[in-house]
């Protein structure tokens, strides 16, 4: 693993349209190195001079092994970490079906078509503060790019990381490689803190005293969590959703996500792939029931 | 050799089109895509007011498909003739606007609205989308709809109208005859087949709105087997749609006697999968020596009944 951000990567302005602004590029990405942790998780770092030069953290890429139209679509990972002298970006992945299998048993100097970097990503704090991260899972991999840009501003970021048990927290030991100031939460207690990691932060919020800019990604539950707490202390939260996403581009409109900014009178759906996948939290219509029938009688386009 | 189509007295430079759904209204994909070598674009459908669409999650991937309930979110054609069409229409490559409605006179009147409109070449006809509670497929499904249907929007417009056929019925011939009687100039097929996954755990539909639309390579065979029975029962030029991810894919259509394809959920894989797919058509009409494309419209070889 190489811990190593470009240098090249700049923080972005907030994407004006649904339509992506600059040119992401698709194409065969040789895989150069893998490190597995355990059986399901696993760290691939792949070939993409595109990617590794332009991406922001909580930026995403379109990843699918080979040409087999049984699984047809694309998936979407955070991008981890670049390596814009080598050209390389990695992704964290957690093996959960065929596609994935398939994309974690890629030989070395085998490729995968890779299109990116897509999406918009987690915008710099708009003061000086101390930046929170919080990753619930696999969705730890996006803050590893972020926290490695904040502290080359000069941030010290502080991480949070959750799951439900001790084998769900496959990247400790790279953040703490890495240095990062770290607190740990799994909910069966079998290493750091037991409850979830959103219990943690509330914690940890009690007894700061500095200002405090919250980053999060992770499940759904954790994310709504974390947009509740951010709104009942006035903090400004950034999330990053991952909802099931077809194409990235913003044509299939499959990976909607219900959102209502300060000035809109209803929620309306947006992309996550194009208008997110990081939103600010108070803009995001939280819902613990994913499927509730209700939903789009609520929301107007 | 060329690969140049007319259809409905349209002439496409050559048989691929983007499926309506698949490729937005065009121009979120002119950063990925070279828009000019498609033959044509049918646009997300468009009724006369935005629409907010189905509730998530509305996509499921299912063995070599695709089931989705998106539910026809749009910005509505009066935004879409204003804001999008003329950034599109920059582009040398024919416009079909998917045109829905909620009833009959919706149909019309967004129809009505393009008819002003400059860069439109034609409109489709949505009356097979399972996503949406009123309309769309309920028309599709009914021969008497279709034809009344079909027939205010042929009053409506001097452009090519191109309906899209539902795989959800018996015998699609019936619905592709009343569109044909009803003044239809060209027959899209096929549109999604309703589908159904659950979760097995919560025991609920996958897909927010419940039920979906299956595409894919999954349904090919059957949009095949629909291409070739319509090709027959009707005298209007047929637009094969179902599965294509390659030129033999979409060979297969042309053979059962489609005069152009439609490419849809490949789209989401790989927006530029055009430039190959008419490379290889152009070798295998060089393989068969075949100097043109139209050639090999409805020249299967099938094996005659006993």
């Amino acid at each position: 693993m190489t811990g190593v951000v470009g240098r090249l990567v700049e923080w972005t302005a907030p994407c004006p349209t649904a339509i992506i602004q600059s040119m992401p590029s698709d194409l065969d990405a040789a895989l150069v190195e893998r490190h597995s942790i355990g059986d399901a998780f696993h760290v691939l770092v792949f070939e993409h001079g595109d990617v590794a030069r332009n991406s922001r953290p909580g930026q995403f890429v379109m990843l699918k092994p080979g040409r087999s139209t049984a699984l047809p679509l694309r998936r979407p990972f955070s991008i981890m970490d670049v390596d814009a002298e080598r050209e390389t970006f990695s992704v964290f992945m957690k093996v959960v079906g065929a596609q994935t299998q398939a994309l974690a048993h890629l030989r070395i100097g085998q490729t995968a078509r890779c299109l990116g970097p897509l999406g918009r990503s987690f915008q710099s704090p708009q003061s000086p503060s101390l930046p929170l991260l919080i990753g619930g899972g696999f969705g730890i991999a996006p803050l590893l790019l972020l926290g490695a840009v904040l502290r080359r501003d000069a941030y010290e970021p502080r991480v949070f990381y959750g799951g439900r048990t001790i084998a769900d927290l496959a990247l400790r030991r790279t953040l703490e490689d890495l240095g990062f100031s770290l607190v740990l939460a799994t909910e069966d207690g079998s290493l750091g803190f037991k409850g979830l990691i959103t219990a943690a932060l509330e914690e940890h919020l009690d007894s700061c005293t500095l200002p405090t800019s919250l980053f999060a990604c992770g499940p759904g539950p954790m994310l709504a969590a974390v947009a509740r707490i951010a709104a009942r202390r006035g903090l400004p939260a950034q999330v990053s959703v991952d909802p099931w996403m077809g194409c990235g581009m913003g044509t299939c409109l499959g990976c909607v996500v219900p959102t209502r900014k300060a000035n809109e009178e209803r929620p309306r759906y947006r992309c996550a792939c194009t208008e997110g996948p990081v939103f600010e939290s108070s803009e995001v219509v939280w819902t613990d029931d994913r499927a509730s029938p209700s939903r789009a009688r609520e929301t107007t386009p | 050799m060329t690969l140049a189509v007319t259809i409905a007295g349209l002439r496409l430079k050559n048989p691929l089109i983007a499926a309506s759904g698949t490729f937005g209204y065009g121009i979120e994909l002119e950063n990925f895509v070279d828009l000019g070598i498609l033959g044509g674009i049918v646009t997300k459908g468009l009724f006369l007011k935005p629409r907010a669409g189905c509730p998530p999650p509305r996509i499921v991937e299912t063995p070599s498909g695709l089931l989705n309930a998106i539910g026809l979110q749009g910005v509505g054609v009066a935004s879409f003739v204003h804001e999008i069409l003329p950034r599109l229409a920059r582009f040398d490559t024919a416009i079909l606007v998917n045109v829905c409605g909620d009833t009959v006179d919706e149909y019309a009147a967004v129809t009505r609205v393009l008819e002003d409109a400059p860069g439109v070449a034609g409109i489709e006809l949505n009356i097979s989308c399972p996503n949406v509670k009123q309309g769309g497929m309920a028309f599709g499904v009914d021969p008497l709809l279709t034809h009344a249907v079909v027939k205010e929007v042929r009053k409506a417009t001097r452009r090519p109208v191109i309906v899209k056929l539902s795989p959800n019925v018996t015998d699609i011939t019936v619905i592709a005859r009343a569109a044909e009687d009803a003044g239809a100039d060209a027959l899209s097929c096929i549109n999604t087949l309703l589908g159904l996954a659950i979760d097995v755990e919560t025991r609920r539909p996958r897909l927010g709105f419940g039920t979906g639309g299956l595409s894919g390579p999954a349904i090919r065979p059957i949009a095949v087997r629909m291409t070739w029975q319509v090709a027959q029962a009707t005298r209007i030029p047929v637009i094969g749609i179902g599965g294509i991810c390659c030129a033999a894919d979409a060979l297969e259509f042309l053979i059962a006697g489609a005069s152009a394809v439609q490419i849809g959920t490949a789209n989401f894989v790989d927006p530029n999968v055009y430039q190959s797919i008419l490379r290889d058509i152009e070798r295998y009409l060089q393989r068969q020596g075949v100097a043109r494309l139209t050639e090999i419209v409805g020249s299967l070889r099938y094996p005659r009944q006993q």
